[in-house]
């Protein structure tokens, strides 16, 4: 599953197995083990994928950055539908499997 | 932002991005110029101490963590430890001589601790030279089986050498060894002294024709080799950093007794974590505070040095330990730049140079200097260990 389209909003995503990254000051700094690939994320989509890492489903990402970063609610959910695209796309994320998100 | 800016931020704003972790000094091998202090007072951090700075280390998110050591799979706890680093979601590197990483244990080493690369030491082409630095007969023999093992599991893995006076006849056999391997080889020129201040391993530094061929070699295997090159052999700093390295500023080590220096080569005691934790060492060392500013004076300093500067690798660390000061400018750094400088440009000796090289240095700080090991020295000899033999 790729694009955003195809991202519900009770979605649950994880990082790839193979995927390693940590918050250097404001950014995100994520290695993908076996491309070898380093990407960078500015602070948005560090958090994005901080709160997936952290078991949040797609909707509930959406809020949080509607929260955190003041932009209005319908904007954050479609950034955070298509950001979660890109990283899916870029093998940075997969589909959480149902028994780790509860579903 | 590009990760090279990142970095850079890094340095500047004092973010732990890499710890290195020496888990402990015994080892299955026995290599005549290793620089562990294998005399270290003190008492080895518990398996609990471990998993707690690991801990605080994700915390803090650090990125990297460097399972090193002596051999760190001769520490009883590594496989455990290798797993929390793991569950702690660390970029794992091991650095290990490979003779216990039969196929076996690299099926454990992929499976429980999935490291993004195991760095292991390669020190000749074939035995004569291999298994005379390591004084272990047999180890290269093994070392190839062990390789052919790591391969077959899919381990990523990188060989590391040293050139030396008894490999140095062997520099395009040992690439070409690593190319039949399909591996990566990382070739350094710098032989240190042991921790302790131990000279005897410059007793096997590389010529300065050896070290000029080996530039000559990475220059060639490098498609586009910068024509300012600090040095082939890393810590080069970010475009406009305003310090020398990342030491005590992005990165430390932690020896097997919990001390806490800056780098691994920098070996200026920071805390200890049988007293304290790794964020309060962070965060209020006053030993640390000093040494983020010296970074930034040997930039200067360097920088200082006009065109030598640019072509040397200036380590704080080495440059304290050869010369009893961080910013004084350790001959062997010296003389490594002329010669890369003489490679990369084709230029002939700079004017002066040769003569600071030949008054300046210590005994057995010059490239090929021979040093007589002190009395004693073969009493160093490790127990070879038979719980990873």
């Amino acid at each position: 599953m790729t694009g955003s389209a195809a991202f519900g909003g009770g979605d649950a995503y994880r990082p790839r197995r193979d995927v390693r990254f940590r918050r250097i000051g404001e950014e995100a700094v994520v290695v993908r083990q076996e491309a070898p690939e380093v990407l960078v994320l500015n602070p948005v989509g560090a958090r994005v994928l901080e709160l997936l890492a952290g078991g949040e489903p797609l909707d509930a990402v959406g809020a949080k950055l509607a929260a955190e970063f003041e932009v209005a609610p319908a904007a954050a959910a479609a950034d955070a539908r298509a950001f979660a695209a890109e990283l899916e796309s870029a093998g940075v994320i997969e589909p959480a499997p149902e028994a780790e998100t509860g579903r | 932002m590009s990760l090279g800016a990142v970095i850079a931020g890094a340095w500047r704003d004092n973010v732990l991005v890499s710890a290195l972790v020496e888990l402990t000094y015994r080892c299955n091998l026995d290599c005549f110029y290793c620089y562990n202090d294998l005399g270290l007072p003190g008492e080895p951090l518990s398996r609990a101490q471990w998993e707690r700075l690991f801990e605080d280390l994700a915390a803090m998110q650090v990125l990297q963590l460097t399972l090193t050591g002596g051999e760190p799979l001769a520490h009883p706890d590594f496989f455990a430890l290798g797993r929390r680093a793991r569950e702690l979601g660390f970029l794992i590197r091991i650095k290990s001589n490979g003779h216990a990483v039969d196929e076996a244990r690299a099926r454990r080493l992929r499976d429980e601790v999935d490291p993004f690369l195991v760095e292991v030491s390669l020190h000749g082409a074939g035995p004569e030279s291999h298994d005379r630095q390591t004084l272990v007969p047999g180890s290269f023999e093994r070392l190839l089986g062990n390789l052919g093992a790591m391969a077959r599991v899919g381990l990523r893995v990188k060989l590391n050498a040293t050139l030396t006076a008894w490999n140095e006849g062997e520099i395009e056999a040992m690439f070409a060894l690593a190319d039949r391997l399909g591996l990566r080889l990382g070739f350094g020129a710098t032989v240190t002294p042991r921790d302790d201040g131990d000279a005897t391993p410059l007793s096997i530094a590389p010529s300065r024709a050896a070290v000029a061929r080996l530039y000559r070699v990475l220059g060639e295997r490098t498609p586009d080799p910068p024509a300012t090159a600090t040095s082939p052999e890393g810590c080069t700093p970010p475009p406009a950093a305003e310090k020398n390295c990342g030491a005590g500023s992005s990165g430390i080590a932690v020896d097997p007794h919990g001390n806490v220096y800056p780098c691994v080569q920098w070996r200026r005691p920071l805390g200890n974590l049988h007293q304290a934790s790794i964020r309060e060492i962070w965060a209020s060392s006053p030993v640390l505070a000093g040494v983020r500013g010296l970074t930034v004076e040997a930039k200067r300093r360097r920088d200082g040095l006009g065109e030598t500067g640019r072509w040397m690798a200036f380590c704080p660390g080495l440059s304290e330990q050869r010369t009893g000061d961080p910013l004084g400018v350790e001959p062997g750094a010296l003389a490594r730049a002329e010669v890369l400088r003489q490679v990369r440009t084709g230029a002939a000796p700079a004017a002066g140079t040769e003569a600071v090289v030949r008054r300046a240095p210590p005994p057995g700080a010059e490239l090929g200097a021979a040093v007589v090991p002190p009395a004693g020295a073969a009493a160093r000899r490790r127990t070879l260990l038979p719980v990873i033999a």
